[in-house]
């Protein structure tokens, strides 16, 4: 009886060990990856856009709110008691769910105009506003998933549909009209249906890695995490 | 298998394919064909398509430039080779050459091209054609710059007795 429990933890601890250093580095890079990918509408080219300097600052707000939420845990996962292989492998996770953080903002950020600024702005209010509330890891995914879903829907839903160059005779009056009194700063670049598709499964990736970060932390019984207590 | 090496594992694996999506934000690929060839320049495979190059030459031969530009451009579609690059900056030039004055649209992408096969000639690039006058890059820049560029020389009538290259 003891063997099996032994052999059941050996085994989870050897699941959460290639989660934490092969699974969610990929899932991360990948996200990194499509966050800036469009395929342009009227020849379906690949567009890469790289992270602007306001996803660079929404990512920094995104991770220490992370921190604050309980979701990583930092001082555990860097620390001088750790061997410095795995303080080296933590710093890329980070770097990893930096960057990924980064380019999941892009995917849901009009790319130019007066609704950049404006999505940048309700994005900075909120998580600044977040900084100082109290959260626990799984309120904190809640409100991450309400906040990317919203921007989500309206940017690739709302806007898209709008500006869609087939659309009705009605979306391209309202468009026109809104482009005229809004002297053309509410104008967003169209891109291919595909371009949703692609930001919808950037964004569950982004989410799964999340999720999977907590899920490892949580499911040790004490917060040194296998991933981050760095003892083989 | 053990922590360390799982580690270690995960950090080269995970390296390399942040490399490869620093390459592809970087180079900015169309489509997938783009990234193949893109792949192959990198890699060191990339070779241009000969027959294209050949069925080029042939039109260049018989001064059909602008056939010829676009077969090199297929043959060459990642911009890398120098030699393709300076036979199409051969073709702007001696299509935009006249005995009057020069088309400068076409001068000015010759320098382009010819610029584009400077930078990736990594000695100095020369062609041994004997049916070009012009044998090395630096040559034909040369005459494409000077097509270029405006002087009291061009009103003087002698100049229609000079001859393409």
């Amino acid at each position: 009886m003891k063997t099996d429990e032994l052999v059941l933890a050996n085994n989870k601890l050897r699941n959460q060990i290639i989660v934490s250093y092969l699974v969610l580095p990929f899932i991360f890079l990948t996200v990194a990856l499509l966050g800036g990918l469009r395929v342009s509408s009227d020849n379906h080219a690949f567009m890469f856009l790289p992270p602007s300097l306001i996803t660079l600052i929404l990512s920094v707000l995104l991770v220490l709110l992370l921190v604050r939420g309980g979701l990583i845990d930092i001082r555990s996962m860097i620390a001088g008691i750790n061997p410095p292989m795995t303080n080296v492998a933590h710093v890329w996770l980070l770097l990893t769910l930096f960057f990924a953080s980064a380019q999941a903002f892009n995917s849901v950020l009009p790319e130019r105009g007066l609704l950049h600024w404006l999505f940048s702005f309700f994005f900075l209010w909120t998580l600044w506003n977040n900084q100082f509330s109290s959260f626990d890891a799984r309120r904190l995914l809640r409100s991450l998933v309400v906040l990317f879903g919203t921007a989500f829907l309206l940017k690739h839903l709302l806007l898209s549909s709008l500006y869609a160059s087939d659309g009705t005779w009605l979306k391209s009056l309202t468009s026109t009209l809104i482009s005229s009194v809004t002297l053309g700063t509410f104008d967003t670049p169209r891109f291919a249906a595909s371009t949703g598709y692609i930001s919808f499964f950037t964004l569950g990736l982004y989410m799964v890695g999340l999720i999977l970060i907590g899920t490892v932390q949580n499911s040790t019984p004490s917060r040194n995490l296998p991933m981050i207590s760095g003892n083989s | 298998m053990n922590r360390r090496w799982i580690q270690i594992i995960g950090l080269t694996l995970s390296a390399i394919y942040a490399a490869a999506i620093i390459w592809l934000y970087a180079t900015e690929p169309r489509t997938f064909q783009e990234v193949a060839t893109g792949a192959q320049v990198a890699a060191g495979t990339y070779q241009v398509d000969q027959e294209k190059f050949n069925a080029a030459l042939a039109l260049f031969r018989r001064e059909q430039f602008r056939a010829a530009r676009d077969e090199w451009q297929r043959a060459d579609s990642a911009q890398s080779d120098p030699k393709t690059q300076f036979y199409i900056a051969y073709a702007f030039y001696r299509e935009g050459w006249g005995r009057v004055y020069n088309d400068q649209a076409l001068f000015k992408l010759g320098v382009e091209a010819i610029n584009r096969a400077i930078a990736l000639s990594p000695t100095t690039l020369t062609v041994d054609d004997q049916n070009l006058q012009l044998h090395t890059a630096a040559e034909l820049k040369a005459e494409l710059e000077q097509g270029t560029q405006r002087s009291w020389g061009d009103v003087n009538p002698l100049k229609v007795l000079r001859t393409r290259k």
